[in-house]
């Protein structure tokens, strides 16, 4: 897996496997700790969790994860 | 390809095993338990990583990831009410490992893959109560979900 935690960013630019294409993924991870509160991860809990991300909310909720994203430049 | 009721319930009874034990079932525990026929267990394993997403591990039927924890053994160690015997997935969802303890004090440890020093980060419910260090960051050098056509939230 390449969705990693670094001592700081210096670290994460110093890692072998840093590529700069995904600088905007580099972030504080109080911000990725946000960003996967999204209720994509939230609900995992629910027993109908596989029916609850085909309904409207599951939906709603993909599109708003989707949106914080980071993609890949260049 | 399973009805949904079945990959709610085997959903649902795998993420139960791996947040009460850290492991998961074999697809044979998983048939009796829901009641169904073997070959049925193993297909709906299968579906079930497809969708999550996890994987098996390459070539089996063996449960190896099932976000957001990690059955094989990773580097974010997932410390529940002062217990380790979980494994995150990535860095990432070490950080969502928290919706599933509500209440519960939950503890990642993982070395830095730059140095090996350490870090922790301590969380409970919405509050994250401890970073250490406070520079820590998180950093992907793919994107998330793999390709946007075949990612499970495209």
């Amino acid at each position: 897996m390449n969705m990693n935690l670094f001592r700081s960013e210096e670290h994460a630019r110093n890692w072998d496997g840093y590529d700069d294409s995904m600088v905007s993924s580099l972030m504080p991870v109080a911000v990725w700790a946000d960003i996967f509160s999204n209720p994509f991860f939230r609900e995992r809990g629910r027993i109908d969790y596989i029916s609850w991300t085909r309904s409207e909310a599951g939906a709603d909720a993909f599109t708003s994860l989707r949106a914080l994203l980071p993609r890949a430049s260049g | 390809m399973a009805e949904l009721d079945l990959l709610d319930r085997g959903y649902a009874a795998v993420m139960r095993r791996v947040i009460d034990t850290g492991q998961a079932q074999h697809y044979t525990e998983l048939a009796t338990e829901l009641g169904i026929e073997l070959a049925a267990a193993r297909d709906l394993v299968h579906e079930l990583v497809a969708v999550t997403p996890g994987w098996t591990h390459p070539g089996t039927d063996h449960l190896a990831s099932f976000p957001p924890f990690n059955i094989q053994p990773t580097q974010y160690r997932v410390t529940i009410d002062g217990e380790q015997r979980w494994f995150a997935q990535c860095g990432f969802e070490a950080l969502a490992t928290r919706w599933l303890v509500p209440g519960k004090q939950v503890r990642i440890d993982a070395p830095c893959l730059c140095c090996g020093e350490p870090i922790a980060i301590e969380m409970r419910d919405d509050d994250i109560t401890a970073i250490e260090p406070e520079q820590t960051v998180g950093y992907t050098s793919c994107e998330i979900g793999g390709d946007a056509a075949s990612r499970p939230f495209r």
